[in-house]
């Protein structure tokens, strides 16, 4: 860009005509590091970005560190089991305060200097600081580290922002936080992350990572090899019940659809024709007896993809995922992993649910390793300014504004509801929050 | 423990000769070398200094509990319908390091250190592996029962298939 992307220039980015069928967005949105760094501080420096699953701090003094935007962070259980976050950064010199990703320690020590931090924040060491601060009267207090403005817990997913002016989580989440609420009520002792991960570098932008996370479009044609070599599998060594894959999403004959949620957050599902195959179905009893009869249906029989914007994914399909995306550059993005299950899940439906994840959702799996290829190749492309635009018209005349039945039965009132998850009409949202904020520059 | 140079040997030429056939394309023959119960096992980084240590009840980047694992992906390499392997990377192994850990009864264990080069797309890279394998002996020769690969990367730069392991 040549500087004057400021505000007419970003406007122009996203061609948003939907009353004339229009729908398009310029793919320097992928390619150009100035707006890049734009993004950084006007979105994920500006608003609520997801940080991490509280079962990755499940005891007081326990710690995880992550980022928003350019700040390194931390989240830290208090002994009250409330939840704090803090830039995680000695107010010494700044270097990183916690040795690991994630782990315990009655204070925080900077192993630079020795400076040290109680788990609230204050600063409680500074090392020799008689020597050189003196005996009298030193407040220790101006060195506590700097909380970040915002954390909140949804039901167990904590988000964070660096500025007050946000709005509450609640009113953030919107629509999106019925998908949550999917998730979470499949378990009366909660979720937890599965030991193990696995972090990928995609060599694209990372608004490719959520895109592809709800293109219902593209699984009849990237994922037919993986739905082939399954069934070749099954009937290779006549497998049964949990040990199968719900295949009928994978070649594109059942119904499903796709919702923008509002605020940028968008969802995707589809019928599974054999629900027995999925490893919540073993507590089908416990759900009807427990929940709603919509519920039941929905968490049974349709898989989900949900991408909250900005920078996290939750798929409950055969297998659970979080997905979290950190923007590295224009062109390249990391991604975590992680397998989310029921607490005290029976050991065969946590097998299944786990090989079903290996198979499908790693870079080393039989899926996610194509749809890398496939996001990597249209970041190649993206590069030709003389084919500039990226269309997101598909489905844009038969959109419901608003709620549809299915939408209804579970009380959650998106922006548009399309009766394809083929369909791109979800993306409108995205895109739509992605230009406010780079707008909003104040 | 003594262990006779013979065997050492043979357990050093199969370890080779796997790898060989890997880079070679050599796909129904390199299946060959796995007994139909055999384990492939690739375990997750559980944090920044232990792998997971229970396949079954915890995340793996690959877990094949019989052959029918490393059959399945040889499957979907040779359909050429699999995005991520059409191209094929271009792959070299080197191992070194072979040791046989141990011997009992039919079963010997052994240990080994792999370099992978690749070269696809994006240019060339190299990872490092520490093997882990389980032999038995049979009528047929010494068949592969395990193949555990620890994979040191843990940050990982495109697709990762058998063929890079």
């Amino acid at each position: 860009m040549d500087g004057s992307f400021q505000k007419n220039g970003l406007e122009a980015l996203v061609d948003d005509r939907v009353d004339e069928g229009v729908f398009r967005v310029d793919r320097s949105v992928y390619t150009d590091q100035e707006i890049f760094e734009a993004e950084i501080e006007r979105i994920f420096e500006k608003g609520w970005v997801y940080l991490c699953h509280e079962s990755q701090v499940p005891e007081a003094n326990c710690y995880f560190a992550t980022d928003i935007g350019r700040h390194p962070v931390v989240v830290v259980r208090q002994k009250d089991d409330s939840l704090s976050g803090f830039i995680n950064v000695c107010s010494h010199r700044g270097a990183l305060l916690t040795p690991k990703k994630q782990g315990k320690a009655a204070t925080l020590t900077c192993r630079f200097h020795g400076w040290s931090y109680s788990c609230d924040g204050r600063c409680v060491r500074i090392k020799n600081e008689k020597e050189g601060f003196g005996e009298d009267g030193f407040d220790r207090s101006q060195y506590d580290l700097n909380p970040i403005a915002k954390l909140a817990n949804y039901r167990g997913f904590v988000f964070g922002c660096l500025v007050d002016d946000v709005e509450p989580i609640e009113e953030y989440l919107g629509a999106a936080a019925t998908w949550i609420d999917l998730m979470v009520e499949q378990s009366p002792e909660g979720l937890e992350i599965v030991p193990g991960s696995s972090t990928y570098v995609i060599r694209g932008n990372w608004k490719m990572q959520l895109e592809n996370s709800v293109d219902g479009y593209h699984v009849s044609t990237v994922h037919r090899v993986f739905a082939s070599t399954v069934r070749n599998r099954e009937e290779r060594e006549s497998l049964k019940g949990l040990k199968q894959t719900e295949g009928g999403r994978l070649v594109g004959i059942v119904p499903s659809g796709a919702y923008d949620l509002g605020n940028g957050h968008m969802s995707i599902w589809a019928q599974h024709t054999t629900p027995e195959r999925r490893p919540i179905f073993k507590k089908k009893e416990w759900l009807e007896a427990n929940l709603p009869e919509a519920h039941v249906e929905w968490i049974l029989e349709k898989g989900r993809n949900l991408a909250l914007f900005p920078n996290v994914m939750l798929m409950d399909n055969p297998s659970t995922q979080i997905r979290y995306v950190k923007p590295i550059s224009a062109d390249r993005a990391e991604v975590t992993v992680y397998c989310i299950a029921p607490v005290g899940e029976d050991a065969e439906a946590r097998a299944a649910r786990l090989r079903k994840f290996e198979d499908f959702y790693l870079t080393a799996g039989m899926a996610t390793s194509d749809d890398m290829a496939a996001l990597e190749d249209t970041m190649a492309g993206s590069f030709a300014s003389q084919a500039q635009w990226s269309d997101f018209n598909r489905g844009i005349q038969t959109m419901t504004h608003g709620a549809d039945e299915g939408a209804k039965a579970v009380g959650f009132d998106p922006v548009s509801s399309s009766e394809s998850w083929e369909n791109e009409t979800l993306f409108f949202g995205f895109y739509r929050r992605w230009r406010d904020m780079m707008l909003d520059q104040d | 423990m003594d262990i006779d140079t013979d065997l050492k040997r043979d357990v050093a030429e199969l370890i080779n000769w796997e790898t060989t056939l890997l880079d070679r394309r050599e796909w129904d023959d390199w299946i060959d070398l796995f007994a139909e119960d055999a384990v492939y096992w690739v375990p997750s980084w559980a944090d920044e200094e232990r792998t997971v240590s229970d396949p079954e009840t915890q995340l793996n980047l690959m877990y094949f509990r019989n052959r029918g694992g490393i059959e399945d992906r040889v499957f979907r390499i040779e359909s050429r319908d699999s995005y991520a392997s059409l191209p094929l990377d271009r792959t070299v192994h080197i191992v070194s390091n072979i040791l046989v850990a141990g011997v009992a009864d039919d079963e010997i264990s052994a240990t080994a250190n792999c370099l992978v080069h690749s070269f696809g797309k994006h240019g060339g890279q190299t990872r490092a592996s520490l093997y882990d394998f389980k032999f038995r002996k049979t009528e047929a020769g010494l068949k592969i029962v395990l193949k555990k690969i620890t994979l040191i990367d843990d940050k990982l730069e495109g697709p990762v298939d058998i063929y890079h392991l």
